[in-house]
């Protein structure tokens, strides 16, 4: 097939087609078939996880010279897309432990740090997350009250985080704490004395993926876990959160195109009244608005991942794709299921676990409300900025 | 030991077939490289490598013949491991069996190769007849349909078994050789090298290219050759008379009885 001159935008080279047909086939292969059973469980599935390391996939930001695939955010954004059309809560694991950690922890660490970690977090033999939001402190991230105090050597952390992902299976997480008021991020492994996690925190969707609080009580952090300059966490965190973000979009990307597919085969497959369902206006406004909002929501998400990287900022980017992509995950496994009634609402069909997975993306990595106040907050300035 | 192994590119078969001007009409088509040769690859990867350390016991090389722009099938190839390419550059529409079977012997006899793997078929034609031709043309022995092999490294020889109709056929095949696979190859231990241990058990089915692969796979040397390189000439004895769909069935009749049935059976269809 003679290429399509929009095909540049989501395989921009030959090396992110091999890489999209790579994870297309793991997930069809691989994916697939366990993931309805830990959605049940509401459980990790650790063993597939280390398979995405044997494939490379752990490290795909990182360059190649320490390890990594050295790849950029649009390969990122491909192998969330295509992973989160079969399983978008093993594919929150993969985005906790590959952006979350593994990205953030590279661009803030030191060549010491980064032999100390990244075999073990690129291979898989430990997974990673990260622990930003608190119980007093979500979209108000600035009011996090976790605290680093020096302490000879060292540090000594208390407070707690919530909602981490990967907080169950987690060896190390990357965790913002404030030194005299200044944000600063620390690399914390679960046997640091005086760490904890608490018990699985029980959740609607994403349940092949598991959640937990990090308790720190006089957590003892050696000196060497601090990343970069104390008081420099809000620069990594900030960031961090435009790949983050870009990534949970593709993620709300993979899950309506596969609700597409899905309901556009089951309304040609569906009789009533002697005929396929998708002779009904009813169903075709379904089919064709959820097409439609899919593929706006794919151009936004390619287009922004194409200007995101360590050394380019784009929040404004960032924040409109994940604003808009988020509720379209949402409404087109809500038309898929809408479609196929009764079907869709039942374990048989994967559109109820995609439905209740996809409302996740309006909440984390930033909710709806925290990209609508940081845009017009950014859009404002741009403006007084001519 | 050198291993040559073929790739050829072919529509989709997942793809529905659309017909037009009295034949098929792949302007549309999703190339995708033929599954019999995903398994010959993967048998000479199983073969060369020894899991479980680095050392590699033979070079694998990859060959396509086709247009030069078009060796996306060959990189692929390269990502899943394979050492180096070889395209041989022709249009495949004007090539016959006969001819891409001498181009094969040409680059593995240009190669000095010890072992062709190759599928034993590509999916577009199901002709099933290039392997044993090179054999033939080569003048060594061949192993057609192998289910397993196992490489006797001391003694130069494959002992392959292949799935014949009525059972398995056990064969010792002094290299160089030639032998195209089946599905079974495969299978978690259908691949033994005398290296890897014998209790190793892979993933079922062709490995998925990792992406350290595909980041080096366009950094392999990748040689591009023509037929006249090789001394073939460039022809068909073949030609494409037609393709058609098949004729689509007849709408069947409703009885309402089992006698009306017997009756239609009997006078109408007359098989009974």
């Amino acid at each position: 097939m003679e290429r399509l001159a929009s095909d540049l935008l989501f395989n921009p080279t030959e090396e992110h087609r091999m890489l999209r047909q790579m994870v297309a086939d793991f997930a069809a292969r691989e994916v697939e078939p366990q993931a309805a059973a830990h959605d049940a469980k509401g459980e990790l599935n650790v063993p597939l996880f280390r398979r995405l390391g044997d494939l490379g996939l752990l490290g795909i930001t990182i360059p190649e010279a320490d390890g990594g695939a050295g790849m950029d955010a649009v390969a990122a954004v491909i192998v969330h897309h295509e992973l989160a059309k079969y399983d978008p809560g093993f594919t929150l694991a993969y985005l906790a432990h590959s952006m979350l950690f593994v990205n953030n922890f590279y661009h803030c660490s030191n060549a010491e740090q980064r032999s100390r970690y990244l075999p073990r977090v690129l291979s898989g033999e430990w997974v990673a997350g990260m622990g930003m939001t608190e119980p007093g402190a979500g979209t108000d991230v600035l009011g996090m009250t976790t605290t680093a105090v020096r302490d000879g050597d060292g540090w000594v952390l208390n407070g707690t985080k919530t909602y981490i992902t990967n907080g169950c299976e987690g060896h190390c997480f990357l965790v913002y704490a404030k030194v005299e008021g200044r944000i600063t991020a620390f690399v914390v492994d679960r046997d640091c004395p005086g760490f904890r996690t608490s018990n699985h925190i029980d959740k609607l969707g994403m349940r092949a993926s598991t959640m937990s609080e990090l308790i720190f009580e006089d957590c003892k952090v050696p000196g060497a876990n601090v990343l970069g300059e104390v008081g420099s966490g809000l620069t990594h965190m900030m960031r961090n959160l435009e790949i983050e973000r870009t990534t949970l979009a593709a993620m709300s990307v993979g899950i309506a195109d596969r609700c597409v597919d899905i309901m556009v085969r089951y309304a040609e497959e569906r009789h009533a009244f002697r005929q396929s369902i998708n002779r009904f206006g009813q169903i075709q406004r379904y089919l064709a608005d959820g097409f439609a909002m899919t593929e706006a929501a794919k151009c936004l998400v390619y287009n922004v991942a194409r200007d995101i990287g360590p050394d380019v900022r784009n929040r404004v980017g960032s924040d409109a794709a994940k604003l808009f992509a988020a509720p379209v995950g949402k409404q087109v496994a809500d038309y898929a299921m809408q479609v196929m009634g009764g079907a869709g609402y039942c374990k048989e069909f994967p559109v109820e676990r995609l439905w209740r997975d996809a409302k996740l993306l309006e909440i984390g990595g930033g909710t709806i409300e925290a990209h609508q106040k940081n845009l017009t907050k950014d859009l404002t300035a741009l403006l007084a900025r001519g | 030991m050198k291993i040559l192994v073929c790739v050829k590119r072919i529509p989709d078969p997942d793809e529905s077939l659309k017909f037009a001007g009295g034949g098929l009409d792949y302007s549309a088509s999703k190339w995708v490289p033929n599954a019999f040769d995903e398994y010959a690859i993967e048998t000479a990867l199983r073969l060369a490598e020894v899991v479980g350390g680095t050392q590699r016991l033979a070079e694998v090389i990859v060959l396509g013949i086709g247009p030069e722009s078009q060796r996306q099938q060959l990189t692929q190839f390269l990502a899943m491991g394979a050492d180096r390419g070889i395209i041989v550059d022709a249009d495949p529409d004007k090539l016959d069996t006969a001819t891409v079977s001498k181009l094969i012997a040409a680059v593995f006899k240009k190669e000095a190769a010890d072992l062709l793997i190759a599928g034993k078929l590509s999916q577009d034609n199901e002709g099933g007849q290039v392997p044993q031709r090179v054999a033939g043309l080569l003048d060594v022995p061949q192993a057609s349909f192998a289910a397993t092999v196992e490489w006797d490294q001391a003694a130069k020889a494959l002992t392959v078994g292949r799935e014949v109709d009525d059972g398995v056929e056990v064969k010792r095949v002094p290299l160089p050789a030639v032998v195209s696979v089946d599905l079974r190859i495969v299978l978690p231990k259908s691949v033994k090298n005398g290296s890897t241990p014998a209790t190793h058990a892979y993933q079922e089915g062709p490995r998925l290219a990792s992406l350290k692969g595909i980041t080096m796979a366009k950094r392999k040397p990748v040689a591009v050759l023509k037929p006249s390189d090789l001394g073939v000439a460039v022809g068909t004895n073949e030609q494409v008379v037609g393709v058609a769909a098949p004729p689509a069935r007849k709408a069947g009749q409703k009885v309402k009885t089992v006698e009306e049935l017997f009756e239609k059976l009997t006078k109408e269809a007359k098989v009974i």
